[in-house]
Parts: structure tokens; sequence; C-alpha cells
């Protein structure tokens, strides 16, 4: 499997560095390891990964500069990890161009899940497809029609964009503040409460039981997330 | 002044009184009257008004009455003597009477003193701390001396503490606080500018310094007024003593307690780390050692145990540190406008294999309107009812979360249907380190609920539990509402083209 994509880990931590490497090996990927964030920066000129995994708690530099040194020098997709007292920082980092984060402790399943929904996005961009669909849910992007097993439900303007920016990022988080940014523009990125209502809206929309959603997830304190069953 | 008017007029009326009846009376009669007149004076106005008007009647009488008439000169023998006696009785009479009245208006001062102290005393022990004791002292001086005056009180190491200047006398507003450390040291009472430094002495420490602002000369001169001035500050000095002394033993209970809840939360986690740890050391070590012995089933068993039971260290850690980020120090609240519904999915999203087995009916109306909350923390609360929702009622039952406005607030119900919970523990169970069964397997560190109350108090809402009337318990939350902002483009609800 010499031909799997090239992830980068950037991680402190020994230990998690040896469990994601066996992990991801035996799941096809190939890997090269950066203990720290100078190191990391460096191997992404030298060793030229298609991904990166980011560890928030880094030794010499904070996680949201390296992410900010890693979006000025490409855009390949960056995960990141993040332990639970570090709410915020993993906010800003997402905010900073990070594309997803994964809360530790997780277990091998749910990181190959996420890296393959982040190179789902790179490959083939959902944007320029003409029909998605995950589970009864069926978007059809060029006339812009919304079917839920297979009957029209109808969406107004504004709740067609927030629907196509989570297909473009599906099953990836996407932030409050993107979401707000592009949907309504810079000026209403502190306007939280937009979203909650159109999201609502959409949610009774398309999910059966909308207090338990399948398709729109929320990420509370960061976002949403539109599952790929 | 009075008095001495009276000292002359006393005598005066004395003779007018007389003057008509003198045909009847004789010369002992006469003198006893002007002595009466004496007597009065002497009762009413003290020494020196009784002589001037003993002074007085001697010569009137002898003038007016002795003979020969309307001369000083007295002709006979027995009203000289009459005269002399009573000159010596007026004197003797005036004299024990200034006496009395002097006693009668000292013991009327010592009173007031002493009812002064009184009420000092009755104020100062219901004093509730040290600024309680130096607002009273204050008080107190400026209605006993109507003087201006300030209390600083030293901390454990002596230094004098700034009082807040807002409630400083103008008079007082730049006291030199070196200068008033330097006295509080030698501690010896000091006069200085206009100021009085009086350093207050508990009985195993120096407490503070009262210092009394006025012009001079002082208001205390006597000897009187100085020990009152002693008394005053020593009992404000025990007063301060006392309040410390009680701090201290507060101190100490509550370090006492904090010390035995520590002792439990110790324990109590040492036991729910300790119980998967021996779990995953005993399947890990076991697959080490016999790894060639197993099948593939048995060691996809031993590895799932190492899985559930680390995950499970990894919520009970995840909780501890929650508690320690809450209990380390106030709640900081990161609020927004959120919808309770997406809060409620998310909880049973993370949830999800823990409800495998069970229905969640969610009853959520569609009016519920958004709540200005800290998201991350009101999810934290609900998976904590959620799983103790599972936790405490049999597998396959249902669990109900429902939610509606209720005057002013958001009240959501998480409803399971097991045994409910033990009478009399409802609010019990909000405790920290509270377990409802020790022995059982579901303890947990008993954090949860503790948690949740936080949370919910820091949003100005309540928590409780109770029992329902069929089976089953009940935990509500309620939130206080606030005005939502409205959105600023109602987007038109027509259908997109």
């Amino acid at each position: 499997m010499s031909e799997g994509h090239l992830i980068l880990i950037i991680e402190d931590d020994l230990q998690t560095r040896r469990f994601l490497t066996s992990s991801l090996k035996h799941r096809g990927w190939r890997t090269v390891e950066a203990d720290c964030g100078k190191t990391g920066l460096a191997m992404l000129k030298s060793e030229n990964p298609e991904l990166v995994i980011l560890d928030l708690g880094l030794p010499d530099m904070d996680g949201i500069t390296v992410t900010r040194r890693l979006r000025q020098l490409s855009d390949l997709p960056i995960l990141i990890l993040s332990a639970r007292s570090q709410e915020q920082n993993k906010i800003m980092a997402l905010d900073a161009g990070a594309d997803d984060y994964l809360t530790k402790p997780f277990g091998g399943g749910e990181l190959n899940a996420r890296l393959q929904a982040l190179l789902r996005r790179v490959s083939r961009s959902f944007v320029s497809m003409e029909i998605f669909e995950t589970g009864e849910l069926k978007v059809d992007l060029t006339r812009r029609k919304v079917f839920l097993s297979n009957n029209e439900v109808h969406i107004t303007p504004i709740e067609y964009r927030l629907l196509t920016i989570l297909i473009r990022e599906a099953g990836l988080v996407v932030t409050h503040r993107q979401l707000l940014q592009e949907v309504w523009g810079a000026e209403h990125i502190g306007d939280q409460h937009y979203l909650r209502i159109y999201m609502g809206q959409l949610r009774h929309k398309l999910e059966t039981n909308p207090a338990r959603p399948r398709y729109l997830l929320t990420e509370v304190g960061v976002g949403y997330r539109l599952s790929l069953s | 002044m009075l008095g001495y008017v009276w000292g002359v007029s006393a005598p005066l009326i004395c003779t007018l009184t007389i003057w008509p009846l003198q045909n009847w009376l004789g010369p002992a009669s006469i003198l006893m009257t002007y002595l009466l007149g004496v007597f009065l004076v002497a009762s009413c106005y003290g020494r020196g008004a009784s002589m001037v008007a003993s002074l007085i009647s001697a010569p009137v009488f002898a003038f007016y009455f002795a003979r020969p008439i309307f001369s000083f000169a007295i002709q006979d023998l027995e009203n000289i003597i009459s005269l002399v006696v009573m000159m010596v009785v007026a004197n003797v009479t005036g004299n024990l009477l200034e006496k009395s009245r002097l006693q009668a208006e000292l013991a009327r001062q010592r009173e007031i003193l002493a009812s002064a102290l009184y009420r000092l005393s009755r104020d100062l022990s219901d004093a509730k701390d040290q600024d309680a004791v130096a607002c009273i002292a204050v008080e107190h001086i400026r209605d006993e001396f109507e003087v201006e005056s300030v209390l600083l009180i030293a901390d454990g190491e002596n230094r004098l503490k700034t009082p807040a200047s807002l409630s400083l006398p103008i008079s007082l507003a730049d006291i030199d606080l070196t200068r008033a450390q330097h006295i509080f040291e030698n501690r010896k009472v000091k006069k200085e500018n206009s100021n009085l430094y009086c350093p207050l002495e508990g009985s195993l420490a120096w407490q503070g310094i009262l210092i009394i602002h006025a012009n001079m000369p002082f208001p205390w001169q006597t000897a009187e007024q100085n020990a009152f001035l002693d008394t005053f500050c020593h009992l404000i000095g025990q007063t301060l003593e006392r309040l410390q002394l009680a701090t201290k033993a507060r101190e100490a209970t509550i370090q006492a307690e904090t010390e035995a809840l520590r002792n439990a939360l110790l324990s109590s986690i040492s036991h729910d780390l300790r119980t998967p740890l021996t779990r995953i050391i005993g399947a890990a070590s076991t697959l080490i050692e016999n790894d060639a012995g197993f099948s593939t089933l048995e060691r996809l068993d031993l590895n799932h145990i190492v899985l559930d039971e680390a995950q499970r260290m990894s919520e009970l850690t995840g909780k501890l540190l929650d508690m320690a980020r809450l209990s380390s120090g106030e709640i900081i609240l990161h609020r927004d406008w959120n919808a309770l519904e997406e809060i409620v999915g998310s909880a049973l999203n993370r949830l999800d294999k823990h409800l495998k087995d069970r229905p969640v009916r969610t009853i959520l109306p569609d009016s519920l309107p958004l709540l200005w909350i800290d998201a991350v923390l009101i999810e934290q609360v609900l998976v904590n009812l959620i799983e103790n929702a599972v936790k405490y009622s049999p597998a396959g039952n249902p669990i109900d979360i429902c939610g509606k406005t209720e005057d002013g607030y958001c009240r959501l119900a998480v409803v399971d249907y097991g045994p409910g919970i033990a009478k009399g523990k409802e609010i019990q169970i909000f405790d920290k380190f509270y377990q409802g069964d020790p022995e059982s397997d579901q303890s947990g560190v008993g954090l949860g609920l503790a948690l949740c109350k936080a949370i919910i108090e820091a949003h100005g809402g309540v928590i409780y539990a109770s029992n329902r009337v069929g089976k089953g318990a009940e935990f509500v939350i309620k939130l206080p509402l606030h005005e939502p902002p409205q959105v600023a483009e109602p987007e038109t609800t027509g259908i997109m083209s």
C-alpha cells in the first residue's frame, strides 16, 4: 500500500504518535512524524504530505500559529487534535483555517472517518457534483432542488445556501463564523441567532425528528456538520 | 449667673413678704424666713449663690426689722445671736447641699458614661465582622464626643489595612498611614497636630488604631474622660480580637471540612479509577502473556474490555476535570443565543452508544425561544442528566425529554421510568460526592449532579429533582428567558425559484 496518501503527524507525545502511525499504516496511509511545530513546518516543504494531523498542545508553538503558518504555505487539509480543556483554542484554530477536529481521546475508526471526509473534499469537490446524496436526503445541485425520500422539499434561498456550504464540507465541521461570513457577510459574524433560526428551519424541513437529527448535526459551541452516513 | 440673681433677690422677696406682717412676727420667725430663702437658693444654685443670699439677708434684717429700724445698728442681744446663728446655719446647709449636688452631678455624668459604654458594647456585640466594628466605633465616638474618627484595623502581620477612602470623613481623608503605622507599633497614645492616635489592645495582640480628629483643645481633659476614652478603646480592641479569633476558628472549621471532602473525593476517585484500571491491566496482561493460546474471538473479547474500561475512565476524568475547572473559581459563561433543540440533539448524539436500546421521546415545541446560555455547559448538564436516567432505570425503558416555557423560564425535564429517587434524598443528590448506594456498581464520583447544579445556578436558573406520581424520577432545569434579538432582514418565506 505504498501508494497510500501521505500524512504529516505533528504531535509531541511519543505514545500518541506511535498509536497514530500504527493505526494509520494499518488502514493504508503513509505517515511522517514531527514532534514540534518547527519540524512540522519544515517537513511540510520537504515531505510534501497530502494531509496534516496537528496536535494543539505543542511545546514550541501554539496550535493557532502553526495552523496559520501551514495555511500560508499550502491549502492541504488540516485535522486538529484537541484536549477537552482547549475548547476555545480549537474554535480559533478552525477559524484560522483548520478543516476539522477530533477531541482526545478518540478511536482509530473515528480518525479514519475524518481523514476520509477530508480527502473526499480535496479529491472530488461536492460542489462540482450534480447530485449530492446521503441517506434519504438528495440535493440536485444543478437544478437547486432538495428531496427527502424522493419528495421535493421547498426551502428558502438562505436555507439553500447554508445547505450547500455544508454539502461542500460534507462530513466536516463548519464553524459558526464560516457560515455567518459566507451567508450573511463579515458584518454579521457575531449574530449567531441568525444561524440558530435558519438552521432550525432547515432541520425542521429535513429531519424526521429535529431534536435527534440524522443529517444536520450540531457541534455545540463550534458549528455544524453534515453527516455522511 | 442666674444663681446670683436669685441670691440677691431672695432676701428682697423675703423682706417684701414679711414687711406687712412685722407687727405679728417675732425676730426669730423673721430670721427663719430669711433662712428658708437662703436654703432654697443653696439647694437650687449651690454655695456661691447661697453665700450672697445670706450676706444680703443679714444687713437687710438689721435695717428693716431689728431695732432701731431703718438703721444697720442692732440693739437687742437676742437679735444679734439669732442673726449669727442664721449666718452659720445658712453657711453649713449651703456647704452640705453643694456637696450632695456635686455628687448627684457626678453620678449623672457617670451614668451617661456608663450608658454610653453599654450602648457601645451592645452594638459591638452585634457586629458581624471587623469592618462593622470600625463603623460602629466611629459612629459612637461621633455621638459621644462630637468628633470624627477613623479606625484602622491591623492584619495578621501587624500592618494597618488601608480603609476604603469613601467611608472616611473629609477631615481624615488624608491621614498619613506611615505615621499611623509608626505610632501603632509604638503602642502609645499620641497627640499630633489635631489628631489623637489611640492604639487598640486586645488581650493577645494589638488590634488596630483609632485616630480621632478634633480641633484643639480636645474635648476630654479630665482624668474621668480620659479613663472613659480608655475604656472605649479597650472595648473596641477586645471586640476586634474576638471577631478575629472567631474568623480564625471558622476558617479552621472550613479547612477541616474541605479536608474531609478531599478525603471523600480521593477515596471515591481511587475506587472509581482503580476498578477500570484493574480490568484493563488484567485484560492487557492476559493478552500479552498467552498471545498464542487465544482464539480470535477471545482476543477480541479481551480487547473490548480494555476499550470499554478505558472509555469509562476517560468519561470519569473528563468529569473530574470539569469539576476542577468549575470549582477552581467563578464559572465563566460564554453565552450566546442558542436553540435548545440543537443542544438536546447534540447531547443525544454524544450519548448514542448508551442509548442504543432505549426509546428517547423528545417533546420540544417549535415555539421555544432562543436561550441566552453557554451551550457547551448546558450540553454537559443534559449529558449528565440523560446519562443518569440511563444508569438508574432498567434497560429498554424509555427516557422523555420535554421542554416548555413557563412564566419567564424555559423548563426542561428529563424523565426516566426507573425506581425513582430514594425518599428524602431529592436535595442531597445535588451535593458534591453524594452517592446513592456506595456499594452499588453504578457509583460515579457523585460529581455529575453537583456539576449540573453549579452550571445551572451560574445561568441564574434552578435545577431540582422529584419523583413522578406514576414511577420514575424527573429532573427539571429552569433557565431564565431573555428577550431575543430580532433578525434584521427577515427572509421572504417564498419558495426558491
